[in-house]
């Protein structure tokens, strides 16, 4: 993908090649004529090719050729975000937050729903490395039955205490405790942000920490090069540099946050390094009830420096 | 010494190599196993490409009139491309080093400022190291050699993930 290109609106392609049902969550055939004109209109000539590529059935976007090519993109994902150590993050994050509800006497087990987790990495992750605690419980969720298929299939390869669900992380039959997400924020725009934060607002959830790209002059540029190096897939080259392009700013996140979900005080995580404006891949939406917001600073320790004001 | 080094320093290029190549392919979340065959199995082929060179610079050395004055020129070519590839390789041990801090925002900051720019300008410090050496002793040979060496450099991942679409690693 030439950076010069990089097409700043429309969808990325694994957007567009899946659609789910939001009630039934069923997989909706995808018309491939349909993909091209919408990318095509966007002048996005490096999507269309991208698409063009795939195969199809009678017109519709092989459903299998499309999971096989997500599943592959995650498993290049993944990789990135070992080398940038986001299971550590993700865990140096959450176990603050987690000592402050313990503090705050929320009723065991704390679960821990990663919304939209794709092949899983991050809660595997977390199961793997053992350092949330034992009363907490691990589900990550997404629409996708192929990726989650994939997640489960690893999970019991490395014996690992989580779980997988075909869902929607707002209408569990065990609501949870903590949201979590990767990589998801961007994805919605304007009104459609608004509504994920808002469906945060129930009477279970205590807290949430929602990771995306930080956005910054340099992240496109950063997220090309990172992408062209360490990426083979080329739809995940593609969205992988459109994401970080598309990420959006944290003032902005903050205050749809503070609108939409006014139940929670929240910040960012994640600004600045060593209290410096260097430039940082990942930045996080953190939002906590008040009452355990004392106890949440307070476990944040050295840490707390790298934390916005939170309010 | 300096075909020590230069042995050195591919063998250690093509075990990193084997690394890149197996990256982004096992979802798994333990993999000091898989990288562990993956670095080995790079160092393994790079001796493949340090034994197709060293072969065809032994046969040229035997068939040369001037063998000494021949591997006094390969040897001022080697001692060049040394000048670039050391330093290259020494930034990048360093980095190794620094990671090895328990601290998530400095190992990023590795992959950010030193890993990801340098495996990207790696092709590039390959062919400067190249033409640097050749500059020392132009000469058909000395280029022929030169570009062998470029062209397995450069080539070693691709041979590599053929062997995979083959079935051959896994």
């Amino acid at each position: 993908m030439n950076l010069a290109t990089i097409i700043r609106h429309g969808p990325e392609i694994s957007d567009a090649i899946v659609s789910f049902d939001p009630v039934t969550l069923q997989r909706r055939p995808v018309k491939k004529a349909d993909i091209l004109v919408q990318f095509r209109e966007l002048r996005n000539h490096e999507a269309v090719r991208i698409v063009e590529q795939m195969p199809e059935l009678d017109g519709v976007l092989d459903p299998a050729a499309v999971d096989k090519v997500l599943i592959t993109s995650h498993c290049e994902m993944q990789r990135m975000s070992e080398e940038f150590q986001h299971g550590k993050r993700v865990a140096e994050l959450l176990k603050p937050i987690l000592n402050a509800l313990r503090e705050g006497g929320v009723n065991n087990p704390i679960r821990i729903v990663d919304i939209g987790c794709g092949t899983g990495f991050v809660i595997r992750w977390l199961a793997a490395s053992g350092s949330l605690g034992d009363d907490v419980q691990l589900m990550g969720v997404d629409f996708n039955v192929a990726l989650l298929n994939e997640a489960q299939r690893l999970a019991r390869i490395e014996n690992l205490r989580c779980k997988f669900e075909v869902a929607n992380a707002f209408r569990l039959a065990e609501p949870a405790t903590v949201f979590i997400s990767t990589g998801i924020l961007h994805h919605f725009r304007d009104e459609s942000l608004s509504y994920l934060l808002q469906q945060h607002c129930r009477a279970e959830t205590c807290a949430f920490v929602h990771f995306d790209f930080h956005s910054s002059p340099m992240a496109p540029l950063g997220s090309w090069l990172f992408h062209a190096v360490r990426m083979r897939e080329p739809l995940a080259r593609h969205d992988g540099v459109l994401s970080a392009v598309r990420a959006h700013k944290s003032r902005y996140l903050l205050d749809v946050t503070r609108s939409a979900a006014p139940e929670f005080v929240s910040a960012i995580y994640g600004m600045r390094l060593w209290r410096m404006p260097i430039p940082r891949v990942f930045h996080s939406l953190v939002g906590i009830r008040p009452k355990y917001h004392e106890a949440f600073l307070s476990n944040m320790g050295t840490r707390v420096a790298s934390l916005g004001k939170i309010e | 010494m300096i075909p020590v080094f230069l042995w050195l320093l591919a063998t250690i290029d093509s075990a990193f190599i084997g690394y890149r190549e197996a990256a982004g392919r096992n979802a798994l979340i333990d993999k000091r196993a898989y990288y562990r065959r993956a670095l080995i199995r790079g160092a393994v082929v790079g001796q493949v490409a340090v034994v197709i060179v060293g072969v065809i610079a032994a046969i040229i050395l035997v068939n040369s009139n001037d063998a000494v004055a021949l591997f006094s020129k390969l040897e001022s070519v080697g001692a060049r491309m040394l000048t670039i590839y050391v330093p290259y390789a020494l930034i990048l041990l360093i980095t190794f080093l620094v990671r090895a801090v328990p601290s998530v925002d400095i190992r990023s900051i590795t992959s950010v400022l030193i890993f990801g720019p340098f495996t990207f300008i790696r092709p590039i410090v390959v062919l400067a190291g190249a033409v640097w050496g050749v500059l020392a002793a132009p000469g058909a040979i000395t280029i022929a050699l030169t570009l062998l060496i470029v062209c397995l450099m450069l080539g070693l991942g691709g041979i590599l993930s053929w062997l995979r679409s083959r079935g051959l690693i896994s």
